[in-house]
């Protein structure tokens, strides 16, 4: 793995399907063809996990031996001759796959991972489509293996992805192989369910149906599903993540590789963290003093009280908001005449790490370098100090509350200093405490329904996108509500696509030079020149 | 027109040559057709079916309302896979899967509704259905009085 990105590994000349090619030394025949964009079937393989060599999908001919070899552990060497479609090998792949197919229960049409399944893909490639196995299928256990996890152990190909998942990377060992020969099937030992922080990712690496998550069975089945590729909120680590959903529900989160921040993994915290979006404290119409108003009422209201504050200004934002709405922030504080701009964060959580160097982050929120990168580093810092204390003093006569945290930890400084202000609008995504006694109320979206950037606790900035199609929801997110009151309140001529406003924030603010949503890589990039710091610490070059 | 200096050589199709006196006077086709209607007016082996009164059998295979069956034991044979409802291209077919209260199976449909006005009855759900749950019967009166009664449930579409 690491010696493909080496520039100083040497090449080495070998024959792939009868083409000349070179690979670096010391990269396995799979890895290899896999670069040189030959694929070849795979089960127990996984980039992250060490090599099993056990499943036996992946034989190759080789002119090295009289039998075919597993090319996900035989490295490439000068002068190798590797056929991955020769008779040989044709013969292998299916021989394998009828054996994998012998006690396979046919039961695609219910298991929850028809659709994504390597073991239903390849028996369309490879093998016989029928069985020759006239005996009884063997019955394995079904049964629960942890709080999130089923096994249907009919369903199991012993592949060990699982078992070495728990030994390498969560480094807490709760699965093993029981049993021996054709009735050997994943558990656990008595009395240890599965039950680690990263426990959730054994289903995904899961080739077959076999492992399950308990919170998406019999939810939806995969292809119905609209996929949208998005970032964990749950911390400051910005899982890439893909967002799947159906008719505008979130049914579950999986993780998308990204070698810089999450590799393939994510934490069960982030990945069964979605459920708020539903929750019944969510703020679903704006509000005036308590009463429903229509949303461009609401904007209305807000953009008055921006041309007229009637003394200082404050703005309270949260590390919840994306950079393009933190830069639209700085819009409204610049044209006020008086205005005090500061951050609240969450309390920190621990940050925890793993023996397969993933990382969770002890910050629990995951934008807050994003909006120091566009209002300052300061601002969750002494520029909150600032806000807070003028509140207090009762200086502040309108204030703009940023709460978009989807587990309203009501921090009780704030939220009596908040009260103080003479008027509040507040964009929430849950009412609680922070919009409590607040004169106007707007809805607010959750990470998963913004369109924008975030930047991860390295600065690495990444892209964030709403599951909801276009046309979807009849509700706007922040963004967009921003623009409008903006444009009211005559701040900006019109209301402009997220990936617009932020071509005007790279053309203003440094870190984000030459940076935009379109050239942004779907693994994102790192902010240049900007150095992450605590909070509350100047230095780094903004 | 502009045929005076090109008379040497004919290069375009001949005019058609227009009705003659007989077609230009409607009286020779307003006679045959006259007679057709005659003829059916007086036959006496007439095709016409009366309908309420009299009902035609569908043909075998004629694809008409939906029905969900049963086991043996009563219960819905449908497993909730959404075949059906992948297959169908009119998207008619609405499904909410829940874990099923028996051993043998593991889900079964909680919501199963066909908007059969969407509905092409093309059958593809029944070709689509690996525990043969559905088909299409032979019903093809199926009037209602609201468009709210053309949604069938699962009760309605198993009591068929």
């Amino acid at each position: 793995m690491s010696e493909a990105t080496n520039p100083e590994t040497p090449l080495v000349n070998w024959v792939l399907n009868g083409q000349p090619v070179q690979s670096p030394a010391g990269m396995t025949i799979f890895e290899a063809a896999k670069a040189l964009e030959t694929t070849i079937p795979n089960f127990c393989y996984h980039p992250g996990l060490t090599i099993a060599g056990n499943c036996r999908i992946c034989m190759v001919e080789s002119n090295r031996s009289k039998k075919p070899v597993i090319s996900c552990s035989e490295r490439i060497a000068e002068g190798l001759e590797i056929q991955t479609e020769s008779p040989m090998a044709i013969e292998a792949r299916n021989a394998v796959m009828e054996f994998q197919l012998i006690n396979h229960p046919l039961d695609c049409p219910v298991c929850d991972k028809a659709g994504e399944c390597d073991l239903q893909d390849y028996s369309y490639d490879h093998g016989p489509d029928r069985s020759r196995f006239d005996e009884e299928k063997n019955i394995r256990h079904t049964k629960e293996l942890g709080p999130t996890i089923d096994i249907w152990g009919n369903r199991c190909i012993v592949c060990t992805r699982c078992v070495r998942f728990c030994d390498e990377i969560s480094g807490t060992g709760e699965l093993c192989v029981v049993e021996r020969g054709d009735r050997s099937v994943v558990d656990v030992f008595p009395t240890v369910p599965i039950d680690n922080p990263l426990a959730g990712n054994v289903v995904d690496i899961c080739p077959v149906g076999a492992l399950i998550s308990n919170d998406f069975k019999f939810e939806a089945r995969i292809w119905n599903m609209r996929k949208t590729d998005s970032v964990c909120a749950g911390c400051a680590r910005g899982c890439n993540v893909e967002v799947q959903s159906l008719d505008g529900f979130v049914k579950r989160l999986v993780p998308r590789e990204n070698m810089e921040v999450n590799k393939w993994w994510m934490c069960d915290e982030g990945r069964y963290d979605y459920r708020y979006l539903l929750a019944d404290e969510r703020v679903t119409a704006c509000t005036k003093d308590g009463e429903p108003v229509e949303d461009h009422d609401a904007h209305e209201t807000l953009a008055h009280w921006l041309q007229d504050p009637g003394g200082t200004l404050g703005i309270l934002v949260d590390p919840y908001i994306t950079c393009e709405e933190a830069f639209l922030v700085e819009q409204i504080a610049s044209h006020a005449n008086n205005a005090l701009v500061g951050g609240w964060k969450p309390a920190d959580g621990t940050a925890q790490s793993f023996p397969g160097q993933f990382t969770i982050s002890g910050e629990k929120a995951p934008n807050r370098l994003g909006v120091e990168a566009v209002l300052g580093k300061l601002v969750f810092g002494s520029q909150g100090h600032a806000l807070r204390t003028a509140l207090e003093k009762g200086q502040v006569s309108t204030l703009i509350v940023f709460a978009g945290f989807p587990h309203p930890d009501p921090d009780d400084a704030w939220v009596q200093a908040i009260r103080k202000a003479k008027r509040r609008a507040v964009f929430a995504l849950q009412a609680g405490a922070w919009t409590e006694g607040a004169g106007l109320v707007i809805p607010g979206a959750s990470p998963f329904e913004k369109d924008g950037t975030y930047a991860n606790e390295d600065g690495r900035l990444q892209r964030v996108r709403s599951f909801h199609a276009p046309g979807d929801v009849e509700w706007s997110h922040d963004l967009q509500r921003l623009q409008a009151v903006l444009r009211i309140a005559g701040l900006r001529p019109r209301s402009l696509s997220s990936s617009a406003v932020f071509r005007e924030l790279a053309d203003v603010k440094k870190p984000f030079h030459g940076l935009s949503h379109s050239t942004l890589p779907a693994t994102g990039a790192p902010l240049p020149g900007f150095i992450p710091l605590p909070v509350g610490v100047e230095g780094g070059s903004v | 027109m502009a045929h005076d200096h090109d008379h040497d050589h004919d290069d375009g199709p001949a005019e058609p040559k227009g009705p003659g006196l007989a077609e230009r006077t409607y009286f020779v086709p307003l006679i045959k057709g006259l007679a057709n209607t005659l003829h059916h007016m007086f036959r006496v082996d007439a095709n016409t079916q009366h309908y309420p009164e009299q009902r035609r059998a569908p043909a075998p295979g004629y694809r008409g309302e939906h029905r969900l069956k049963r086991d043996e034991l009563g219960r819905e044979k449908c497993v909730a896979c959404f075949l059906c409802s992948t297959a169908c291209p009119a998207h008619c077919i609405e499904i909410v899967a829940e874990e099923a209260p028996w051993s043998d199976r593991e889900k079964r449909p909680r919501l199963f509704n066909i908007d059969m006005m969407r509905c092409i009855y093309c059958g593809m759900c029944e070709e689509a259905c690996p525990c043969d749950a559905i088909e299409l019967t032979p019903v093809f009166n199926i009037p209602s009085r609201t468009r709210g009664e053309k949604i069938y449930d699962k009760e309605r579409l198993l009591s068929n």
